[in-house]
């Protein structure tokens, strides 16, 4: 059932993969390229739209208009802000830990574009469709608390040093609901493969059938990325900026663009795993997708301008006594419901 | 309810992000000020006696005045300079004017390049000020 518009991208990847004949090695690696090329390309402009729309976003919940300089309405000031960016000096402080602090930045940015690689942007439109995309989403983003340590320990300055030991404790803490609010997910769809995932949504989202899960997903994977208001790391009011204090230019920039990066992440999980990822009528999946991402995107950002930061103790406790026992408790549901569906139903699902 | 305020809070900043906003596009756009705004000085040069009551009151010592005698022997007003680096436009000078020639206005664009324009010569303000009315005069 070919949509208007939908297999425009697969069209563009099958005339590529032809124009190599009989060669398919030459031409996978050549599609591995585009591919990555691709994702980068998709996440820039997603992280540009995204910081404009962050500070829009703001603004108007502030009453004010925001951005309202260049291009039209104010649009364009991301172009601005780049070019600022890319124009500041590189400048090193004295006494940091010189590799370990230029490397920070890069591995964090790294780790964010190789967990893109399993997420279906549209219908078959995975970049490389892992049986484990599930698993690998979640293993690859727990290192991404490596270098925020790293870039903490590097600067050899106290409060970076403090955000770096804070995200730590923060994201280990995040990271078991996390997974567990996905395992109800896998638990129903009996596999880990993102597309199948996507696939198995056609007639209902998990949203539904997993409502717990998807509250605690979202607000484990914001304390993941250490959005407001789990933003202790980088708490301004109490130590600077955290672990990117003594970043600036494009390193920063660097940091900046993975914590967007992150966002997009995420949203594009919560998309994929509880929303329906690229399914939807009329329009084609990878809009549809786009859509779901934009709508998570402005739900977190929501909740940023709303709420104000949590203290860490509370951060703790919240983490341990609340979230945990809540993913637990939905395993244990989804099992009970698995097993009277299938008592009802036998032979239906695994 | 547990989580009571934070659905408030949701609602009321989803409420404010359709709400006029209430930016000021500044320089396209000058804001009405109230009009007892104390921002700027003004003084009406054939009003003042150069009595130099102001220059007493103010605590700052922002205003410095000479004065000469005309022909009727009648002292007249030939300097009057205020030191604005220093001045606070607290209003005490204007309130200490006996004929009440000395006026706070709501003008506050007085940002200069350079320390010595901060020394504002209100005769000549005054004059280049008459000049403007009647030209408008003329062309109205
Ligand atoms: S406004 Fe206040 S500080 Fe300024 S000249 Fe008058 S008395 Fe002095
Ligand atoms: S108090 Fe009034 S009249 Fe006297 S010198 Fe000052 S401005 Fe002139």
């Amino acid at each position: 059932m070919p949509q208007f518009g939908s297999d425009i991208f697969l069209l563009i990847a099958n005339w590529i993969r032809g124009l190599f004949g009989a060669n398919t090695y030459a031409a996978d690696v050549v599609m591995d390229i585009v591919k990555f090329i691709m994702i980068y390309v998709v996440l820039v402009l997603a992280v540009m739209v995204f910081v404009m729309l962050e500070r829009k976003v703001c603004a108007w919940m502030q009453l004010r208009v925001g951005p309202n300089r260049l291009g039209p309405r104010g649009w364009g000031q991301i172009i601005g802000d780049m070019i600022k960016l890319m124009g500041k000096e590189d400048f090193r402080p004295d006494n940091v830990d010189k590799w370990p602090w230029a490397l920070a930045p890069m591995f964090f940015l790294g780790i964010t574009i190789m967990v893109f690689a399993v997420l279906p942007f549209g219908r078959g439109m995975v970049p490389v469709d892992l049986d484990l995309g599930i698993f690998y989403i979640l293993a690859i983003s727990a290192l991404s608390v490596l270098p925020v340590v790293t870039a903490g320990w590097a600067s050899n300055n106290k409060y970076s040093l403090l955000g770096g030991m804070r995200s730590v404790a923060q994201m280990i803490s995040y990271e078991i609901p996390l997974v567990f609010s996905l395992l109800g997910v896998v638990m129903i769809t009996q596999t880990f493969k993102t597309s199948a995932i996507v696939e198995a949504q056609q007639h209902v989202w998990f949203v539904l059938l997993q409502p717990i899960g998807f509250v605690v997903y979202v607000i484990a994977a914001m304390a993941e990325i250490n959005r407001a208001p789990f933003d202790l790391i980088e708490a301004e009011s109490e130590f600077g900026c955290g672990y990117f204090t003594e970043y600036s230019g494009l390193r920063f920039g660097l940091f900046y663009l993975a914590e967007y990066a992150n966002l997009f992440l995420i949203s594009a999980v919560a998309a994929t795993v509880f929303l329906g990822g690229w399914q939807g009528p009329f329009l084609p999946g990878w809009l549809w997708f786009a859509i779901k991402v934009l709508f998570m995107v402005f739900l977190i950002m929501w909740f940023r301008w709303t709420f104000p930061r949590f203290r860490v103790d509370q951060l703790m406790h919240f983490g341990w006594k609340v979230l945990l026992p809540l993913s637990l408790a939905n395993i244990v549901l989804t099992g009970v419901g698995i097993y009277v569906y299938q008592l009802i139903f036998p032979g239906i699902g695994g | 309810m547990f989580g009571k305020g934070l659905i408030k809070g949701l609602g009321i900043t989803g409420k404010h992000l359709f709400n006029r906003k209430v930016t000021e596009f500044y320089p396209e756009q000058k804001p009405v000020l109230p009009p007892r705004t104390r921002s700027s000085m003004y003084l009406d040069v054939p009003k003042c006696t150069a009595c130099g009551i102001c220059a007493n009151t103010c605590p700052n010592n922002v205003i410095t005045i000479t004065s000469g005698k005309d022909e009727n022997n009648k002292r007249v007003l030939t300097g009057y300079t205020m030191d604005t680096g220093r001045c606070l436009f607290c209003g005490l000078c204007t309130e200490a004017c006996p004929s009440k020639a000395l006026h706070t206005t709501t003008e506050f664009e007085n940002a200069v390049y350079v320390k010595d324009e901060l020394l504002w010569d209100m005769m000549k303000k005054y004059k280049a000020d008459a000049s403007k009315q009647e030209e408008g005069k003329d062309n109205g």
